[in-house]
């Protein structure tokens, strides 16, 4: 048996090392896996064909649960679909294997949208148990049906005739197998590591900041499903015709929940993990055959474990392993310094937006928006003239977040309406909004913690609607020149915003104010005509705020128009052409800085009745 | 008309049962944010232990049951010490860890049991009772009093003394509890303990309504996890309205559609939550988008 040796090959390539080192290894373990048969007597060749089937479904699972964080508990059922829809078309209708095969895939990405319709409702775990509830309807019908002959099931499924090539010998069968996977593998990693996937990964992360960014959440979520069911269908159709018999026993729950022990103790968010946990686990399952129970002891144990200890699995092992050992050596990252922002090229807002300077951008109408009850917006009206740097400021809880809130399209409003450039965006969704050119920061980072630097541009600088991803299917040599044009891209922006040698980092491990700043430079990524920051200072020492000062001046010289919540006088005052003061979720004040800090209406809101009395109150702040 | 009772009838029984393990979901959740995966597997366990009890120590049913609580209140605080690293993390590695500890529940009942199931006489004789023509059998009433007697208890344990408000303050915020001096740890450990043991009652009482088998908590466990969903994560109202929802469903499909019931059980519960996530009784923060 060289199966544990192909896999011990199969560990340098997921560690984090040098594309070319990740390349050797991958070849390595497919010469391996081609060569694997000479080594193998007929009962491990099976053993065999069996884990490629579980890696082919493990890659789905991969796909949907660890790329994009959708719970999924129905690929058996996927399975399942695939194998009954060809078992049936081919012994009772008399189609060929390959007919059956093309319409069992069509099957089974019809059932991936019926299982996915769900995620556009609930997550997490009611997630969880519907799609987990679908599997146990599904394994309840096949248990039942006429059509699928019940318990007894299905046998004398014709094997797949492939011209010169006599697919009924378990070793040729074997390559099939291994085709199918390694182009299934490779098609994903392609998605994982270009547009689409790195929308997904952004999704799992934050699925509100990733919607500001202008994902479309709901498309993407059901794209992720389809991936997952279409690999389900495509392991199902290849054992149909493998086994030649299939009965409901190979689609239980049992082995739904074997399959997610088999992603989580590879690793979930790796599909070289998924693959791995596969083949061990099938591997350990067979040799223990006889000794079921203490298998699934065993695994359940294993299981445990790894999402305690491990819970990146086992392709994270590697990587921890090298991580300490570079603390034992006393190497410690050098800390990189942020540099110099370096000033946008500079553009009229006709340019940017095709508004002239100082006509209205943004006009919101009598905007209303209650929280069971509580009025947080309570008719306020106010305009955004192109080219401006507007300052919106309050006391805490006087409603300023939930306009950014209601404008960007997270919340719906109750009354009123908003117009961007003419056109009414209240109701709209994040994704649209942002489309239209409405970027924004969140007052509490929201960076994809998972994505690194460059990842985190990249998602915002992907201006393609999710249909775009068709290309995926039909003209993937487009979607690979698109992706190396936003790295591109991403790099001069990172480089311009002084990030560049943070790009390979997660946000998590960077400094505070880095952080501030790489969320700046997302916002910017996404071409805005109009960027909404919240707070932008909050937590930033004096010079940072003086760069960001500098940041923000330069984006309006390119042709951008800035409102910005802030709490800092001091910046609101150097910074803002017109300030407007909220108080209870009203407009109470609107004019010039240094005007509004000497309203009375202003100084009571910030400082209470009895400050007016006190002559020296002059500047508002708190 | 008679068989629509009659239906109801063993569709409340069953509701009774689900109502139970909805509620030891629903606690769980509440103090620890942690869905328990392996709630199906300890009432599995507390099932075979009540009924070792009572069929081979030939202990009254009365003595095996809570002696099975007991013992199942054991196997959840070791479950709980084990997963405590993950409480309120990331829900995909709670969720796959207490399958996990399910599945190591499962394998240890068929090396202790074997995989064969074992049948349990009921432990009431009576006739069934007679009410225009629909029949009740008496342990059916049994189960629906022992269910309510629990539910009262719990709620009193929660809304009247010192550990269940203390337990209530940790679901409504656990830093804050911490703050004020409550011992989180303990508090998850008691609720982890408590679900556990409404596990091991609901497996006890079901022993002699269906047959006691290793992977008799798996379809238990999905039904009771739907109850509580359907009733609304966390409540305990909606915990019992939840169960007694999913039971009568799945006895009227069971009539209707014969073996198709857990398909119509499930497309009807699929439909209901999408119609509304948050249940019936609402939970005060449903991750929808």
């Amino acid at each position: 048996m060289s199966l544990p040796s192909s896999l011990a090959s199969s560990l340098p390539s997921a560690a984090r090392s040098p594309r070319a080192a990740r390349l050797g290894g991958l070849a390595v373990l497919a010469v391996a896996a081609w060569l694997l048969p000479y080594q193998l007597n007929v009962y491990w060749i099976s053993v065999a064909d069996i884990a490629v089937l579980f890696a082919l479904l493990a890659v789905g699972m991969g796909l949907v649960m660890g790329i994009a964080g959708q719970v999924n508990l129905a690929q058996i059922a996927f399975y399942g679909v695939g194998a009954y829809t060809t078992a049936i078309l081919t012994t009772r209708d008399g189609f060929g294997f390959w007919t059956a095969a093309a319409v069992a895939m069509i099957a089974t990405a019809l059932t991936g949208i019926v299982v996915g319709t769900p995620a556009l409702r609930v997550q997490s775990h009611y997630l969880g148990i519907v799609t987990l509830g679908l599997a146990v309807a599904f394994i309840d019908w096949i248990t039942n049906a006429p059509v699928t002959n019940g318990d007894s099931g299905i046998s004398g499924i014709p094997t797949p005739p492939l011209p010169g090539i006599d697919l009924s010998s378990q070793y040729l069968y074997y390559y099939l197998e291994l085709i199918v996977l390694a182009g299934g593998l490779a098609f994903g990693l392609f998605v994982v590591h270009t547009p689409l996937g790195r929308r997904m990964r952004a999704m799992r992360d934050d699925p509100l900041a990733a919607s500001a960014a202008g994902t479309e959440i709901r498309q993407l979520r059901m794209i992720a499903f389809v991936l997952a069911s279409v690999y389900g269908g495509a392991a199902g159709v290849l054992y149909a015709g493998m086994i030649g018999y299939i009965a409901p026993e190979t689609f239980s729950i049992a082995d739904m929940f074997l399959l997610l022990a088999m992603v989580i103790i590879g690793g979930r968010r790796s599909l070289a993990g998924c693959v791995t946990g596969a083949v061990v686990l099938t591997i350990v399952q067979q040799e223990l055959i006889n000794l079921a129970a203490y298998a699934q002891l065993g695994y359940g144990l294993v299981v445990v474990l790894v999402v305690v200890f491990a819970p990146a699995g086992l392709v994270g092992i590697p990587g921890r392993l090298a991580a300490r050992y570079r603390r034992w050596r006393g190497h410690t990252a050098t800390s990189a310094a942020l540099e110099p922002f370096q000033p946008l090229p500079a553009a009229t807002p006709v340019a940017a937006s095709g508004v002239a300077p100082g006509e209205p951008l943004l006009e919101v109408s009598h905007l209303v928006r209650r929280f069971r009850g509580v009025l947080a917006l309570d008719d306020v009206s106010l305009t955004v003239r192109a080219g401006e740097i507007l300052g919106v400021v309050g006391p805490n809880g006087s409603g300023k977040t939930t306009l950014f809130n209601v404008i960007s399209g997270f919340y719906r409003p109750h009354g009123g309406s908003i117009a961007l450039n003419g056109q009414v965006i209240s109701g709209a969704r994040p994704s649209q909004v942002s489309r239209l050119g409405v970027a924004r920061t969140f007052q509490h980072l929201r960076l994809f913690g998972n994505l690194t630097a460059a990842d985190n541009m990249l998602v915002s600088l992907d201006r393609t609607r999710t249909w775009w991803s068709w290309r995926y299917l039909c003209h993937p040599a487009g979607v690979w020149r698109y992706d190396r044009r936003l790295k591109r891209r991403a790099a001069e922006l990172l480089a311009g915003f002084g990030l560049a040698q943070f790009a390979g980092a997660l946000p998590g491990t960077l400094p505070y104010g880095t952080q501030r700043r790489l969320e700046m430079a997302r916002a910017i990524a996404s071409s805005p005509r109009l960027l909404l920051l919240d707070e932008p200072a909050a937590g930033l020492n004096g010079e940072e705020r003086a760069q960001l000062a500098a940041i923000v001046r330069s984006v309006r010289d390119s042709g951008v128009t800035v409102v910005l919540i802030e709490h800092n006088m001091g910046l609101v005052m150097s910074l803002c052409e017109r300030v407007i003061v909220l108080d209870s979720g009203s407009v109470i004040a609107e004019g010039l800085p240094a005007q509004v800090s000497r309203d009375p209406a202003v100084l009571e809101a910030y400082l209470g009745k009895s400050a007016l009395r006190a002559p020296q109150a002059t500047e508002a702040g708190p | 008309m008679q068989s629509f009772f009659q239906t109801l009838v063993s569709g409340l029984s069953f509701g009774a049962v689900y109502a139970l393990v909805a509620l030891g979901f629903s606690l769980v959740y509440r103090t620890m944010g942690l869905v328990n995966f392996a709630h199906g597997a300890v009432l599995m366990i507390g099932a075979y232990v009540a009924s070792t009890f009572y069929l081979s120590a030939r202990l009254p049913f009365a003595v095996a049951v809570p002696a099975a609580m007991a013992v199942t209140a054991a196997i959840g605080l070791v479950i709980e010490r084990v997963l405590r690293p993950l409480e309120n993390k990331d829900f995909d590695l709670m969720l796959i860890g207490t399958i996990g500890a399910g599945t190591v529940l499962q394998a240890a009942a068929i090396l202790t049991w074997s995989s064969a199931g074992r049948g349990v006489n009921s432990p009431v004789q009576t006739a069934p009772l007679d009410i225009g023509g629909v029949r009740i059998p008496g342990y059916n009433i049994l189960v629906i009093a022992v269910t309510a007697v629990a539910m009262a208890a719990l709620t009193l344990f929660l809304q009247r003394t010192r550990q269940g408000a203390a337990m209530q303050a940790v679901a409504m915020d656990h830093e804050a509890a911490t703050a004020v001096g409550i011992h989180v740890g303990r508090s998850n450990a008691i609720s982890f303990a408590i679900g556990a043991a409404l596990a091991a009652l609901a497996g006890a009482l079901v022993g002699p309504m269906l047959y006691v088998s290793p992977t008799m908590g798996d379809s238990l466990g999905i039904d009771g996890f739907a109850a509580a969903i359907l009733g609304g994560f966390g409540s305990v109202p909606g915990a019992i309205i939840g169960g007694l929802g999913i039971g009568v469903i799945g006895s009227f499909a069971a009539q209707q559609f014969q073996g198709y019931s857990d398909l119509v059980t499930f497309v009807v519960f699929t439909v209901l939550v999408m119609i509304r996530p948050t249940g019936i009784f609402g939970e005060r923060t449903v991750n929808r988008a």
